[in-house]
């Protein structure tokens, strides 16, 4: 899933300066299960920025809501109305649903509330872990399902480096775990081992970001 | 210019059993408190405690079970845990975090509990924000 967090709160009491109509939309999918964008952030925020204008003496009237996807326009129909009454749409879904949003309503402001970080797995309540960084070829099969490219803080697609001590990174010994102590591991639970034998080429990176942004098309499934 | 108001809200088995004993006695709540009874602290959710600012309150104080006392288990850790979150919120805000209070009770502390009533928000705000930004 997506996973993001919350702007801090001055950033987005500047960026809503001046204003005295809101909507806060929040976004039921990705960042509602990483705890930043559903419901009850959206509760949490509109109240925080309710006392903080209550506090300099601003008017500030809030709506809010929380749709379904704010990344798919059918369920950002359902808030247009609220969009058309208000000065300001300070959106807590991801990047993809800001912009959704925005392209939809082309004539509202729309504002991000959150700050949008990776695609990840939640490891325990309230800890969250990169796991993938959409690089368009898909090497997990190579390397027991672990991804080196996201795991190891250096990319490498032939490892380890030199910095692996005790299964940790040199980078943040504390915190990372060695990507390529994981993948041994892994190959060796499941008898593959010897595709450590094997050189890894240089990856190709055509099908990630280098051609500007990525598209798919399924002509079989298109109106 | 708008009254003061202050907000407690505490588990039922703890500080609403103290609060019962208190009212016994013919003790009353300061005017200006508004006691908010939960079936346990851990139901005090971090939109209450925004809430109870947002109504307007200066301070707020939060009553939970001792640690190990909790009928449901861990109610008080988790309501340390967002207290701990709020009083961040509010320090974003621009409110001095020593204006949310959390105390842990057992159900014969009715004397400490009219103590924490009675010296909730005193000294007054503004300089509980000096105190707080002199201690930063």
């Amino acid at each position: 899933m997506i996973v993001a967090e919350r702007k801090p709160l001055p950033e987005i009491i500047e960026s809503i300066a001046g204003v005295k109509k809101l909507l806060v939309v929040g976004c039921n999918t990705c960042v509602a299960v990483c705890l930043a964008g559903g419901e009850r952030e959206v509760a949490l925020l509109s109240s925080a920025l309710r006392i903080a204008a209550n506090k300099d003496g601003r008017e500030l009237d809030i709506l809010e809501c929380c749709i379904e996807r704010q990344c798919e326009q059918e369920y950002n129909r359902e808030v247009a109305a609220e969009v058309a009454d208000v000065e300001v749409v300070l959106s807590m879904a991801c990047g993809v649903g800001v912009q959704t949003m925005a392209q939809q309503f082309p004539n509202a402001i729309i504002y991000p509330a959150l700050n949008t970080t990776f695609m990840g797995q939640p490891d325990e309540l309230g800890s969250w872990s990169e796991r993938c960084l959409g690089c368009g070829n898909c090497v997990l099969a190579q390397f027991g399902g672990i991804c080196p490219i996201t795991r190891c803080a250096k990319n490498l697609l032939n490892g380890p480096c030199g910095g692996s001590a005790d299964g940790r990174c040199e980078v943040d010994p504390e915190h990372l775990e060695c990507a390529w102590q994981l993948i041994y591991d892994r190959l060796k639970a499941i008898g593959q081992l010897d595709r450590l034998m094997e050189i890894t080429p240089a990856k190709d990176w055509s099908p990630s970001r280098h051609g500007g942004p990525r598209q798919i098309v399924r002509e079989d499934v298109q109106a | 210019m708008q009254a003061r108001k202050r907000v407690v809200m505490g588990c039922a088995r703890s500080a609403g059993v103290a609060m019962q004993n208190l009212r016994a006695t013919g003790w009353s709540l300061p005017d200006d408190v508004e006691w908010v009874e939960m079936p346990c602290a851990s139901a005090i959710a971090e939109l209450h405690m925004m809430r109870a600012f947002e109504s307007g309150a200066e301070n707020v104080l939060v009553l939970s079970c001792h640690h190990g006392a909790c009928r449901s288990l861990e109610g008080d850790e988790r309501l340390a845990r967002r207290v701990t979150a709020v009083q961040a919120l509010l320090t974003e805000i621009g409110i001095a975090p020593s204006a949310l209070v959390h105390q842990r009770m057992a159900p014969n502390m009715a004397s400490d509990l009219r103590t924490w009533i009675a010296s909730l928000g005193a000294p007054q705000p503004c300089l509980a924000h000096e105190q707080d930004a002199g201690e930063a």
